[in-house]
């Protein structure tokens, strides 16, 4: 594995090897998880295949012509239907079609190697393709997307203006709470037979950057855990909740089934009133940097912030 | 048939030892979890319970309701198991074995995934429907050819038919992605899903399924001579067969409707109870609830201590402990009419 | 005289299935995201086309139609040896446990392995898994020998066990993977590549023309354990070359393709609804039929809602399932 140093240093060399040689059309070397791919000049259409890059794009105005069908709110999340609604549907994010992309003869493709690296053969016949390590990753995420897609001052300023919001945030939030900041917050998530605590993963990660604390019994390497019994809800305890889960009749009824027990008023949150129900699509399923942001701004009304 | 209690006096003396070891199951599942509460605490949080105390709330509102789920669940599938093992002169007969679980898992499934069904009372009925349909399909692919009903046939017919139905599922949840982690463990079985007064409908259906199969305990025993002899002594089989099938499907489809889907139960007790007792199903479906409860209340209590704080799947607990006394049948050897 | 006339029969029957089986192919060729005309797939690879095809049916297509096939047959003529080992016509790899367990070492793969080896691993876990298994379900089913019955009993026990294991892996997996998990338990050939086609195919040339070569014990062993044994048969040893040659066809099948179930129960059906009593023409039946079945399958599972790219499993059991049944009652008689 390189480290970021090395990293660095062999794409400059890269860069400058290529540099001098191609006096004509710019090509570049990016390198991501199955490799290196050489892509020339600025792609003009570039297919995605997994929600958090289909997001990026979106923020990076890297010209789609292919995404993958989301999770929920199928087949494009609300709330970048009103922009993407017009691009061409590739199939599921895990087995996308590959005469669809094909077809839309694209010059540059935008994968995840946990996703799909069987097909990365493939997806580089058809025009390049590189891939994130994860589905998750927003930063990394934009930081290839513009690599690839020669966007990278512009992948600098989205992450930039995320960092800035994210430093107003900790500020913000530290003078409003003073001597109780940093807080424990914990993910919690509920499904039709089971409960959830995200210990790290996207919502853990964007949590973590804003100054957030996660209770000891929480800051373990692993995604989180699945909860059956109700007697598990002391494990859930922090000193805020929030909590994302489908819009759906069953997964409501064990919500309602597993607030209302006993224990659950117990918790610290719920005496404390920072039980916070949050939009499952931004919090968990987009994994991108847009619904980072959409993120935030959910935590600054949750704990009245002005921005 | 050899069996080791052959006296009225030793099996009323075994049935009471069961009892009160079926009592001391109760009690552990109660005290037993994430936070170990006293005996006393058990006995106080039952008789007098205490609304401020947190172990008292946990005993009454989540241990109360797996305990009586497993001990309904385990019980229903061990006399459904039984009971088929009659009807079929199976000795491997079992819901679970039969496609049964599998049906009403499927059609609870499509129900839940699809059009959002939530209702208790539907759930029932469909899990009831479910078991019927696969039954009475492993009974028909089972019965068909010259040779009609054979031991082995019917077993194949049952693997066949619950890898339709568990393919349909999978099929269903693959289309459907978002619902799969959904209902992962509820196919798997699992105690601690349904709240007390959830399962509460399915009482009366279980208690009745059962009183019915006591009173026909006589006439299976009759049935267990051979059909020819018991038509002789003027019995109508057709009817006694109907409701023996009845009644299978009404435990069969609850437990799933409970607990999910639990395996290995129904085939396993009923022998453990037949070396007790032997094939006197008066015994028998006594013998075999009560063990069949004690069996899932410890694979339950085990389920929940070995990877605190999850749980492993109650029906991967049973397939674990059942599948070695399975292949001990099988090793062991039985008559096979193939 | 009357035997040439039924020599004739098969052969006119196994040219109809080698044409249906051409046409299968062709279609396959020729639907997909963007449709080829039957004819413009022929001329292309007569080398009349200018190659713009090229890449839809010679990288995407092809590889994938002809894997689809092979798998097929692969699962057929493992269903076929297993039938006629365990005399019943319900046997096959996905019942009585070869095919779990080839899912048990797939699904641990993938689970817990391949973040750090690597997806390329997945067909050995796989052929691993199966082949372990199926070592326990022999050796559990030994005493002084092998019948079938303890055989299939004990496969089927194993099966269920096997499958509890499965899901415990899958519920405790990471929640990255396990929607990936149950796309590989349904049976999927997407993303077939040539690569992927080579890796497999020794399997099928090696072990299929092996499974030809025991065609007689085969017809031997269906007369039933103590007819071929006084026909001078080695029963035990028989016994476990041809389980050997089905589990090897079985699980490197499912290693390639996922947990694809029914067709090692149908596809044998479907041959011997086709008449012949000797194992040599079942065994080409069963190539064919199995191979034009699971075609078929992944045609559909491509095309049906496009642009979604289905996983071909559910095809599969959706429509196999219930001509299962109905093969079942319209050969009520062979049981």
């Amino acid at each position: 594995m390189l480290n970021k140093k090395n990293y660095i240093a062999v794409l400059v060399m890269a860069l400058v090897l290529i540099l001098s040689i191609s006096v004509m059309a710019e090509t570049r070397v990016v390198e991501h998880a199955m490799g290196k791919t050489e892509i020339e000049g600025t792609p003009q259409r570039v297919v995605t295949l997994y929600q958090g890059a289909s997001d990026a794009a979106h923020a990076l105005d890297i010209p789609l012509v292919g995404i993958v069908e989301s999770w929920v709110e199928k087949p494009v999340y609300k709330y970048l239907r009103d922009d993407l609604s017009d691009v061409k549907q590739v199939g599921l994010e895990t087995q996308p079609n590959l005469e669809e992309i094909s077809k839309l003869n694209p010059d540059l493709i935008i994968a995840s190697k946990m996703r799909h690296e069987d097909i990365y053969n493939l997806l580089s016949q058809i025009a390049p393709t590189v891939m994130e390590e994860n589905v998750f990753r927003y930063r990394e995420t934009v930081k290839l997307m513009g690599k690839a897609a020669g966007r990278e001052e512009k992948a600098a300023e989205v992450l930039n203006n995320w960092d800035q919001r994210a430093a107003d945030f900790r500020e913000k939030i530290e003078a409003k709470m003073g001597e109780k900041w940093p807080i424990e917050v914990a993910v919690l998530n509920f499904r039709a037979d089971h409960a959830r605590i995200y210990y790290s993963g996207y919502a853990g990660r964007i949590l973590n950057e804003l100054g957030f604390e996660r209770p000891e019994d929480h800051k373990k390497d692993t995604w989180g855990v699945k909860l059956t019994s109700k007697e598990s809800i002391p494990e859930m305890n922090a000193e805020a909740f929030f909590i994302f889960m489908s819009d759906d009749q069953a997964v409501e009824n064990t919500y309602q089934e597993w607030t209302e027990h006993p224990l659950w008023q117990n918790l610290d949150a719920v005496q404390n009133e920072q039980v916070f129900r949050v939009d499952q699509v931004a919090w968990n399923m987009a994994g991108g940097i847009e619904s980072a942001h959409i993120m935030l701004d959910q935590l600054y009304e949750h704990f009245e912030l002005e921005e | 048939m050899t069996y080791i209690l052959r006296n009225q006096k030793a099996k009323m003396n075994m049935l009471l030892f069961l009892t009160f070891l079926l009592i001391t199951a109760a009690v552990f599942s109660l005290a037993v979890g994430q936070h170990f509460v006293s005996l006393t605490s058990v006995y106080r949080a039952i008789f007098s319970f205490d609304q401020q105390s947190t172990r008292h709330l946990i005993i009454r509102s989540t241990r109360l309701s797996r305990t009586v789920i497993a001990l309904a669940a385990g019980g229903s599938l061990a006399v459904a198991g039984a009971l088929m093992q009659a009807l079929t002169g199976n000795p491997l007969a079992a819901p679970g074995i039969f496609g049964l679980n599998s049906g009403a898992v499927f059609l609870l499934v499509i129900a839940a995934t699809f059009f959002g069904v939530t209702s208790m009372e539907l759930s029932i009925w469909l899990a009831f429907f479910g078991s019927m349909l696969a039954g009475l399909l492993v009974y028909f692919i089972a019965s068909l050819g010259r040779s009609g009903l054979s031991s082995l046939k019917m077993i194949l017919a049952g693997a066949a038919v619950t890898a339709l139905f568990h393919s349909f599922t999978q099929g269903l949840l693959v289309i459907n992605q978002e619902s799969l982690e959904s209902v992962l463990f509820w196919l798997s079985g699992s105690t601690a899903g349904r709240d007390l007064g959830m399962i509460m409908p399915l009482l009366p259906f279980i208690l009745g399924a059962i009183i019915l199969a006591l009173i026909l305990a006589k006439d299976i025993n009759i049935l267990l001579i051979g059909e020819e002899m018991a038509a002789g002594l003027g019995q109508k089989t057709i009817i006694i067969k109907l409701l023996l099938g009845l009644s299978i499907v009404i435990l069969a489809g609850s437990s799933v409707a409970a607990a999910g889907a639990i395996s290995f139960i129904g085939l396993v007790v009923p022998h453990i109870s037949r070396f007790f007792v032997g094939n006197n199903y008066h015994w028998l479906i006594i013998y075999s609830f009560i063990i069949g409860a004690v069996l899932l209340l410890i694979a339950d209590i085990a389920a929940r201590i070995i990877i605190m704080p999850q749980e492993v799947p109650i029906g991967v607990m049973t397939a674990f402990m059942g599948a070695p006394f399975f292949v001990y049948i099988v090793r062991r050897g039985f008559k096979v009419n193939a | 005289m009357l035997k040439n006339l039924k020599i004739s029969r098969e052969l006119i029957l196994i040219f109809g299935l080698i044409l249906l089986a051409g046409l299968i192919f062709i279609l396959s060729l020729s639907f997909g995201s963007s449709y080829i005309s039957p004819v413009t797939v022929i001329s292309h690879f007569l080398g009349l086309e200018a190659g713009s095809y090229n890449f839809t049916i010679n990288i995407l297509r092809l590889p994938r139609t002809l894997m689809a096939f092979l798998v097929g047959a692969a699962l057929s003529v493992s269903g076929l040896i297993l039938q006629a080992n365990i005399k019943n016509p319900l046997a096959s790899p996905d019942i009585i446990g070869i095919t779990g367990g080839a899912s048990a070492g797939a699904i641990t793969y993938l689970s817990f392995f391949s973040a750090d080896y690597g997806i390329g691993g997945l067909p050995f876990a796989a052929i691993l898994g199966a082949a372990v298994v199926s070592a326990l379900i022999y050796f559990l089913a030994w005493q002084k020998g092998v019948s079938s019955i303890r055989l299939v009993l004990i496969g089927i026990g194993i099966a269920a066990a096997v499958d509890a294991l499965v899901t415990m892996i899958i519920v405790f997996s990471p929640i990255s993977t396990t929607v990936q998990s149950y796309v590989w338990l349904t049976g999927s050939i997407y993303g077939t590549n040539w690569e992927d086609l080579f890796q497999f195919l020794p399997w099928v040339i090696i072990f299929i023309p092996l499974a030809f070569a025991f065609y007689k014990s085969l017809n031997l062993l269906a007369l039933g354990d103590k007819v071929a044994a006084a026909l001078g048969l080695n029963i035990q040893l028989n016994r476990f070359l041809l389980m050997t040659i089905s589990v090897a066809l079985a699980g490197s099948a499912v290693a390639y393709a996922g947990g694809v179930a029914f067709i090692g129960l149908i596809a044998p059906h479907i041959a011997r609804k086709m008449g012949g009593k000797s194992y040599s023409i079942l065994i080409i039946y069963s190539v064919l039929s199995g191979g034009m079945i699971f075609m078929a399958a992944d045609l559909l599972a491509r095309t049906a809602f496009l642009p979604l790219d289905l996983p071909a499993g559910v095809f599969v059991s959706g429509i196999g399932a219930p001509f299962f049944i109905y093969l079942l009652y319209r050969n009520r008689n062979q049981f």
